[in-house]
C-alpha cells in the first residue's frame, strides 16, 4: 500500500478533460509566430503545408499573423518558392520571409539582394536541411551580406555553432533551434550581441523563459512555433503559463518580432 | 486527476534553477501526483540519490519515488531495492539506458530488469528511437516484468507503437521536449488504451510540453482520463 489510495471516480463521457490547455492559455493571443512554414518536407510524413490548411490551423491557436517562408524555395527553387510567398504578401496574417539556399553562396547573395528589393524585411536559413555546417563559407557569406541590407535573420541550426557566423556584424538575427539544453550558451553569446535574439519553441524547461528574460532581457524572445510541423500549443502554454510580466508575454507573443521586423534599418541593395 | 509518472527531484547540470520546483511545476498544470526519480540517484551515484529521496518524500504526500538501478550495480541495486520498495513511498524502478551506459538491449540491462521483476514493480526505462522495440523484445522474455517505456521512443514514436503492440506489458509515457504535430493522436490510435500513461520528465522539462501534446490531440474524456491517471492507478497499484 501507498499510503495514498486514488478514488475511483465515474468516467466522465462528455467533454471534460484533465488536459484542458485553454483554460490555463487563457486570453493570450499571439499576434506573429516568427516560424511558421508552407509546403512539406518530402523526407517526413507530416501536413502538407498548403497555406490555408496553415493558416487555419494558426487562427485555430490564435496565432493573428506569422513570418512565414516556403519550403519550396528551401527544398528546391528558391526563385520560385520565394516568388509563390511574396505573391501571398497582401494576404491577411502573412509576413513573407524569404528563404536561400546555403549550397549555393553565389546566388543565394543575389537571392538576398532581390528579396531586399521585392521589400522583404526578413530572411530564413536551413542549415539542416541543406545539409550546411556553421563553418562553412557559405553561411558567414549570407550572413555578412544580411547584415549589410538590414535583413533579420531567422536562423534554423545549433546555437552552440551558428552564433558564430553572425558574431561581430551587429545584424539582427533570430535564432529558431534554441533548445533550452543550449541556453547558456545562447545567454553568452547574446551578451555580447544586442541582435541575437531566440525563439521559444524549444526553450521548455521549467524557467528557461524567465532565465532569458533575467538574464538579457525579454526584449530577445520571440514566440516561435514551427507549424504546421510543430504543435503551436506547447509554446503557447509555455508562455501563458511563465513567470513573465503580463506586457512581456505579449511581447514575446509578437510585439517584438513585430518590432524586430519594422524597425531593423534597411540598407539599399548594392 | 492527474497523475505524471515521469517526474524528477533535484538539480540538473544544465542552465537551470530548478532543484526546488518540483511541486511549482506540478501545480502550474493541475498534476495531483507525481512519481519522481531523484536527479543525483539517475545520473551519477544510484544508492546515494535513492537515499536522498526516501528522507525528501517523508515529507511529501503529493510525490513518490522511484527506486533508480545502475545495471552496472546490481549488488547496489538489490540492496536499494530491498530497503526502499516495501515501505510503500516508492512505487516502481527507473533505469536510465544512457546515463548508466547500458543499452535496452545490453546483458547488463536484461539483468537488471529480471531483478525488478522479481519486485512485483513496473520499471520506467529510458527509450529513444528504436530502442523502445528492443525494450518489447526484453519485456516479453521476463514473465512478470511490466515497463514504461520512458519518452515511447522520442522520435521513434512509431516503433513505440509497435512495441505496444508486440506486448501487452509494455507502457508508453510521452515526455519530449519537442512535440512534432500529429505524435500524440498517432500513438492513441495505434495502441491499446490501458497502456498508455502521461508522464513530463518535470523538473527537466516543464509540464507543458507533455501537457500541450496531449492536449493538442485532442482526445476524449475516457481516453484522456486513462491516460491521466486511470491507468497509472492501476499499473502502480495506488
Amino acid at each position: 500500500m501507498t499510503g495514498m489510495a486514488i478514488e475511483d471516480g465515474p468516467e466522465t463521457n462528455g467533454s471534460a478533460t484533465p488536459f484542458d490547455a485553454w483554460r490555463l492559455v487563457g486570453e493570450l493571443e499571439v499576434t506573429l509566430d516568427v516560424d511558421v512554414l508552407f509546403g512539406a518536407y518530402p523526407d517526413r510524413d507530416g501536413p502538407p503545408g498548403t497555406p490555408g490548411a496553415v493558416m487555419e490551423t494558426l487562427a485555430a491557436h490564435r496565432v493573428r499573423a506569422a513570418a512565414v517562408a516556403n519550403l519550396r524555395a528551401a527544398l528546391f527553387d528558391v526563385r520560385t518558392g520565394n516568388d509563390e510567398l511574396l505573391a501571398m504578401a497582401a494576404r491577411p496574417g502573412v509576413v513573407p520571409v524569404g528563404a536561400v539556399d546555403l549550397r549555393d553562396p553565389i546566388g543565394a547573395a543575389r537571392e538576398l539582394e532581390r528579396l531586399a528589393s521585392e521589400g522583404a524585411r526578413a530572411v530564413r536559413l536551413f542549415p539542416d536541411e541543406q545539409g550546411v555546417e556553421a563553418g562553412f563559407p557559405s553561411v558567414r557569406h549570407v550572413a555578412r551580406r544580411a547584415a549589410r541590407l538590414g535583413l533579420v535573420v531567422l536562423t534554423g541550426g545549433d546555437v552552440r555553432r551558428f552564433w558564430q557566423p553572425f558574431a561581430g556584424l551587429g545584424g539582427s538575427v533570430v535564432f529558431l533551434d534554441t533548445h533550452f539544453y543550449h541556453l547558456g550558451d545562447f545567454l553568452v553569446a547574446a551578451a555580447d550581441e544586442p541582435g541575437f535574439h531566440t525563439s521559444t519553441r524549444l526553450l521548455n524547461s521549467p524557467d528557461a523563459l524567465e532565465t532569458v528574460a533575467a538574464e538579457l532581457g525579454a526584449d530577445r524572445l520571440l514566440y516561435g512555433s514551427r507549424a504546421p510541423h510543430y504543435e503551436p500549443l506547447v509554446p503557447l502554454l509555455r508562455l501563458a503559463t511563465s513567470g513573465l510580466r503580463p506586457a512581456e508575454i505579449a511581447a514575446v507573443a509578437g510585439g517584438n518580432a513585430t518590432r524586430l521586423l519594422a524597425e531593423t534599418p534597411r540598407r539599399p541593395a548594392l | 486527476m492527474i497523475i505524471d509518472v515521469h517526474a524528477h527531484w533535484g538539480p540538473w547540470f544544465f542552465t537551470m534553477e530548478v532543484a526546488d520546483s518540483t511541486m511549482a511545476t506540478m501545480d502550474r498544470y493541475g498534476i495531483d501526483r507525481a512519481i519522481v526519480s531523484a536527479t543525483e540517484a539517475v545520473i551519477y551515484d544510484a544508492p546515494a540519490g535513492n537515499r536522498a529521496l526516501a528522507a525528501y518524500l517523508e515529507a511529501q504526500d503529493r510525490l513518490l519515488g522511484y527506486v533508480t538501478v545502475n545495471p552496472r550495480r546490481l549488488r547496489e541495486a538489490e540492496a536499494d531495492l530491498r530497503a526502499y520498495l516495501p515501505g510503500g513511498r516508492f512505487v516502481g524502478v527507473k533505469i536510465h539506458t544512457d546515463y548508466t551506459g547500458s543499452p535496452v538491449a545490453s546483458a547488463r540491462l536484461r539483468e537488471a530488469l529480471t531483478l525488478v521483476a522479481e519486485t512485483g514493480r513496473p520499471a520506467l526505462v529510458h527509450t529513444w528511437g528504436a530502442s523502445v522495440l528492443d525494450l518489447a523484445e526484453v519485456c516479453l522474455d521476463i514473465p512478470g516484468l511490466r515497463v514504461i517505456a520512458g519518452h515511447m521512443g522520442a522520435d521513434g514514436f512509431r516503433h513505440a507503437i509497435e512495441a505496444a503492440n508486440a506486448c501487452d506489458r509494455l507502457y508508453l509515457e510521452p515526455c519530449w521536449s519537442h512535440a512534432p504535430a500529429g505524435r500524440i493522436a498517432e500513438v492513441v490510435a495505434g495502441v491499446d488504451p490501458a497502456q498508455l500513461l502521461f508522464g513530463t520528465d518535470a523538473t527537466l522539462i516543464d509540464p507543458s510540453s507533455a501537457f500541450g501534446a496531449v492536449a493538442a490531440a485532442g482526445l476524449s474524456g475516457p481516453t484522456a482520463e486513462r491516460i491521466a491517471w486511470r491507468n497509472a492507478t492501476a499499473l502502480f497499484r495506488l
